[in-house]
């Protein structure tokens, strides 16, 4: 079954892995190196690991990425599947408006958003996973729509219901599973955008891993590059083993 | 769980301004199978949806057995559906497919899967559990999809032009299977196509529907012989349209008075409907009071389609001996071989 070589495909695969590897090969060198003794060393990452709020940071983001995606599922998967099955004339709507995230100032979407919260939430560090939400909402919702364009969503939930599923687990056992994928990239898109939010942070006074990076940097720069080079790595692997690790019964070859 | 006996009352539905159902009401008894037969837009898939719980009706009741289930969702109902849609779920295999209904309902694993193993190879598929759905035939699908939901043995089973999307002969095959099972396990069944053969051929009773209202429901042979309106005469089977007067509940066609079995208000100018079978066509010597457009030879009979002198157009179906003859363009003698016509509006 092994595919002849695709030769344009390959030369984009090239040129790709370089735009990609290249800056992170290049970052990676500079974190190796020991310019006051010469040569190359990996002191920078021992320092790194040494310094107790690297850990602090790192699982501060983690959990506060990982509500994220929590939000973002308990909400926007049954919204948009209750927007595919009732053929809401407001659907064309919804679909502009969840795009509004990407228009709105941080600046002013900060301040705005964060008195429309909830009151339990307003000033804490909780918060930020709403507000990161909201930021990904255009990924998330496009990712979770697409998914859903591309099954029987409605006969499959009748399916489901009339075989004695109630809707929530309907939306478990069945939507969910079925669109595997577009729930796996809202997942990975959701807990990325999270993890690595900047401005967002800064503007509301609080710190998370991508602000302290900003801080370390400012006393040591290869030890923040050292650091920056470990944080791509952890979710590297998170990801790869959430994929890894989910068995694959993905919708395959249906037509 | 046993199957029970369904009861519509008065139910009607309206979308918008177009009314799907219209005061309908309809009887299933236990372990019966019902059809609802129907051009598209009459209303039937509403009237199984609301069955199903898939629909909100408007006002009227649904019983099954004693309950009055209105307003029971979907998913507490017991019902058994089968789809026109392939309806399986392509993240589980197909046993985990069937044994579905089972999960939901707390089954343990252990003896879900064993009836869901034994619905297989009732229908046929005990070898294909482990597959997942997009590696079966449509048939196949639908016979999984028909295991699903009899698995948890329901109270009523419904199926929602479940033959639709398959090829004929696969169709003919699994439309006595389904009779066969539904048979053996008596579950009380309503069954939703447009397709009036395979209505008329796997169902104890055919409910024919136009416009959100039931026309008639009746065993398969009243409907064809003794069709209560119009619609249906004209619906179920191939229908003789003939123009003719009508005078003292009489009729005359081709040379010969019928009595009109239908004496309603029609007078004067009226049509005769006559079933193909009831003309016979004939050899003339002279000019005849037909000539042959078309002669089809299905086997053992052949369709003969004539035009009268007066330009109606009638199709015969008679035994295929002695019809070699009828070339098109061969002048002939139309006949009717019954007493009654059953006569319609102009």
């Amino acid at each position: 079954m092994k595919k002849k070589l695709d030769l344009p495909l390959l030369i984009t695969l090239v040129i790709l892995a370089f735009f990609v590897f290249v800056p992170m090969i290049s970052a990676f060198e500079y974190s190796i190196r020991t310019p006051l003794e010469g040569g190359y060393g990996l002191k920078h990452y021992q320092w790194a690991i040494d310094n107790e709020d690297f850990f602090y940071y790192i699982l501060r983001s983690g959990w506060l990425s990982a509500v994220t995606v929590v939000i973002t599922l308990v909400i926007l998967v049954p919204t948009v599947t209750w927007l595919h099955l009732s053929k809401s004339k407001l659907r064309p709507l919804i679909d502009g408006l969840s795009l509004l995230p990407l228009v709105i100032p941080v600046v002013a979407f900060a301040v705005g958003a964060q008195i429309s919260l909830p009151e339990f939430v307003q000033n804490t560090v909780l918060e930020l996973p709403f507000l990161y939400f909201i930021l990904a909402l255009p990924y998330a919702y496009r990712a979770l729509d697409i998914g859903l364009n591309s099954i029987p969503l409605k006969t499959i939930t009748e399916a489901a219901r009339s075989a004695g599923a109630s809707w929530v687990r309907t939306i478990t056992s069945v939507i969910i599973p079925v669109i595997r994928g577009a729930v796996m990239a809202t997942v990975a898109l959701t807990f990325a955008l999270s993890i690595g939010e900047y401005t967002l942070t800064v503007l509301l006074h609080w710190d998370t891993f991508p602000t302290w990076v900003t801080f370390v940097a400012q006393e040591n720069i290869l030890g923040a590059i050292a650091i920056s080079m470990m944080s791509l790595v952890i979710p590297f692997v998170l990801l790869t083993a959430i994929t890894l690790f989910t068995p694959d019964r993905s919708v395959r070859g249906r037509k | 769980m046993t199957s029970k006996d369904l009861t519509l009352t008065n139910v009607s539905r309206r979308f918008g301004n177009v009314t799907a159902l219209d005061n309908f009401n309809l009887h299933v008894g236990v372990g019966e199978l019902v059809a609802l037969l129907g051009p598209s837009g009459c209303g039937k898939t509403t009237a199984l949806r609301i069955i199903a719980g898939l629909e909100s009706l408007d006002s009227g009741k649904v019983t099954v057995g004693e309950k009055d289930i209105s307003k029971v969702p979907a998913h507490k109902r017991n019902m058994g559906m089968v789809f026109q849609a392939y309806s399986l779920f392509p993240n589980l295999t197909v046993v985990e497919n069937v044994a579905f209904g089972l999960q939901m309902r707390k089954v343990s694993k252990h003896l879900r899967i064993k009836k869901a193993q034994e619905l297989l190879e009732l229908v046929g598929l005990p070898t294909h559990a482990q597959r997942f759905t997009h590696q079966l035939s449509g048939g196949q699908q639908q016979r999984v999809a028909l295991a699903r939901a009899l698995a948890f043995s329901p109270e009523i089973l419904l199926l929602d032009e479940p033959l639709s999307a398959l090829d004929a002969q696969v169709r003919v095959n699994l439309r006595e299977e389904i009779r066969r099972l539904q048979i053996s396990l008596g579950t009380t069944t309503v069954f939703v196509t447009h397709d009036q053969e395979e209505a008329m051929s796997i169902s104890d009773r055919v409910g024919v529907m136009s416009n959100g209202v039931l026309e008639q429901i009746d065993t398969p042979d009243v409907l064809y012989n003794a069709p209560a309106t119009a619609f249906v005469a004209n619906f179920v089977g191939v229908m003789n349209r003939i123009p003719a007067d009508l005078t003292d509940g009489k009729v005359n066609i081709f040379g010969k008075n019928l009595v009109a079995s239908k004496n309603g208000t029609e007078t004067g100018k009226i049509v005769a409907l006559l079933r193909p079978e009831t003309i016979l066509v004939k050899k003339s010597s002279s000019q005849g009071n037909a000539k042959v457009l078309t002669r089809s030879f299905l086997g053992a009979s052949s369709v003969i389609i004539c035009q009268t002198h007066e330009g109606s157009i009638v199709q015969s179906l008679m035994a295929s001996l002695n019809t070699g003859d009828f070339h098109p363009g061969t002048l002939v003698d139309l006949e009717v071989t019954t007493n009654e016509v059953m006569v319609t509006n102009v």
